[in-house]
């Protein structure tokens, strides 16, 4: 929702049409400034204010922060855990996935069976999904498994409820025409109904990405014994806040390089439309 | 808007049609219960891996009346009103502001983005650490989680106002405080609260981060320490009661919405 409410460009509108250098650039350049005057104070701040003693044990600095990354990065460090995590976000995002299109397509052709998974659809995406972690640790372990299924019944709404909708716009002409052709109803699901659902789909799978890296971190916090998550828990135990800001910084980049490269592919896709759907 | 639409399909039902659905979910939850309770009559039952709604029922009474519920209810509740006020406040304050002046919205929306997809959980142990275990913990946790969806709503509302509007209200004379609060504020509102929606649901994962990592108190601890008692049944009971609380939150803030602004209603 509040990804789907946000536009990229701001208010042009009010710019006139012919712009000077600095008017074109003003929008960038005022974004990557305050981004970096945060980090010039923040780097600053320790010398400008004296700092408790109690303090400093849990103040670290951007510069610490990008050369404990890199030293993480060189030794390896942080290839294993990394790797941990990534497979269970893997595994857990293409289950849902395998699970989600499927019973979206379903849900959306059939009003009876849509009415019977409701009550149970609007129950567990509404629920936030870590109330079942401790129920998972006991079924799964600490192992990747319920690090998978944190991540699958996070990602799987979203995809899911995505596919439903788009199922359910899709051109009554076209079914019917297809139907008087005798196609079956997997063939109208394969000729009109999935690919009239795609942009929604991949809007879905926006979306599905945020929460699954959520549910990898807040699955590897509580209950894993590898991860990434895991290294930063056990690093602001030690408080060693310098790691524990790197994670952060390796899970920021890779959930925004994700949902920018599925905004691509959402452009790309809907381009032959003549507005944007899903939105 | 599409992905939390999934109950307010097909617009003009007949009443018949919508009695149908109604029927349709409700005899599927009972079957769905029914049938948890009844397979363990051909499956061993093991009391320490899984339970049956008979069990949780007994332990959701013996929760409430012993009061124990409306303890970690309460202790929960606290945090999540305080973090939610002020994530409302500071985050529609800083939207408007964004939407408003041009300027800043350029300067400050990168840096949100960055804020909204970076995982800002991962900074909770570092919270309990330095806040200690309570109140002041949590409520930080639950304000950063639930801040931004209201900064991009209301970010994006201000930025759908009609510019006709305000050019009449400034053609008529009206000042500063004018524009806010006769056409800022009324065409806002709405985008306002369908972030809250959203803010509701990442604070309720806010409280149980919270708690998971350090409390003594709470709906999130109940769940944590009956998983480690193996008492799963009480466990049971605690999902099942933060499951309808979630689903009482947003479904009564999507009716608000429909009620509220009826002009949005299907988006």
């Amino acid at each position: 929702m509040a990804d789907t409410l946000r536009t990229d460009a701001p208010a042009e509108s009010f710019t006139a049409p012919t712009k000077s250098l600095w008017r074109q650039i003003e929008p960038a350049a005022l974004g990557t400034g305050s981004i970096v005057l945060l980090l010039i104070v923040w780097e600053a701040l320790p010398h400008l204010v004296a700092l408790s003693a109690g303090t400093k044990m849990f103040f670290t600095t951007p510069s610490r922060v990008g050369v404990t990354l890199w030293n993480m990065m060189v030794t390896g460090t942080l290839w294993a855990p990394l790797g941990v995590s990534a497979a269970g976000f893997g595994i857990g995002l293409l289950l849902a996935i395998v699970v989600g299109l499927p019973l979206g397509v379903l849900l959306g052709r059939s009003r009876t069976l849509n009415a019977m998974f409701d009550p149970f659809i609007t129950a567990f995406n509404a629920t936030p999904r870590l109330v079942f972690l401790p129920l998972l640790m006991l079924w799964f372990g600490l192992g990747v498994w319920s690090k998978v299924v944190i991540v699958f019944i996070g990602a799987l709404f979203p995809i899911l409820i995505n596919t439903y909708e788009g199922v359910r716009n899709a051109d009554k002409l076209l079914i019917n025409v297809v139907r008087s052709f005798g196609a079956s109803e997997w063939d109208v699901a394969r000729l009109v109904v999935v690919p009239n659902a795609l942009p929604y789909i991949i809007a879905g799978l926006r979306l599905a990405i945020g929460r699954a890296v959520l549910g990898v971190v807040v699955a590897e916090f509580f209950g894993a014994e590898q991860g990434l998550g895991v290294v930063m828990v056990q690093a602001a135990s030690r408080y060693q806040v310098d790691i524990v800001f790197a994670g952060l910084v390796v899970f920021a980049v890779l959930s925004l390089l994700m949902t920018g490269l599925v905004r691509l592919l959402e452009n790309r896709l809907s381009r032959w439309r003549p507005q944007r759907l899903g939105e | 808007m599409a992905q939390d639409t999934a109950a307010e399909d097909a617009p003009r039902q007949s009443f018949a049609a919508r009695h149908r659905n109604l029927l349709l979910g409700l005899t599927s939850v009972v079957l769905f219960f029914a049938a948890w309770q009844a397979i363990f009559l051909f499956v061993p039952f093991n009391k320490l891996f899984i339970s049956k709604p008979d069990l949780i029922a007994a332990g959701l009474l013996d929760l409430i009346r012993s009061g124990a519920l409306f303890r970690d209810l309460m202790a929960s509740a606290v945090p999540f009103f305080y973090g939610l006020t002020a994530a409302t406040v500071v985050g529609v304050a800083l939207g408007v502001v964004m939407g408003w002046r041009t300027r800043v919205g350029w300067a400050l929306d990168p840096l949100m983005t960055v804020f909204y997809a970076s995982p800002l959980v991962a900074l909770s142990p570092l919270i309990v650490i330095f806040f200690g275990v309570g109140l002041a913990a949590k409520t930080l946790i639950i304000f950063f989680l639930s801040v931004f969806p209201f900064v991009f709503n209301a970010y994006a509302g201000v930025r759908a106002v009609d510019p006709l509007l305000i050019n009449v209200v400034r053609s008529l004379g009206g000042r500063e405080i004018d524009l806010y609060l006769k056409v800022i504020v009324p065409s806002v509102l709405p985008y306002v609260v369908a972030g809250a929606r959203i803010a509701v649901g990442r604070a309720l994962i806010g409280v149980l981060v919270g708690e998971f990592f350090a409390a003594s108190e709470g709906i999130g601890y109940a769940i944590a320490r009956f998983g480690d008692l193996f008492a799963l049944d009480k466990m049971f009971a605690c999902i099942i009661v933060i499951m309808v609380i979630a689903v009482a939150l947003t479904e009564g803030i999507r009716w608000a919405e429909r009620a509220a602004f009826p002009w949005r209603a299907g988006q």
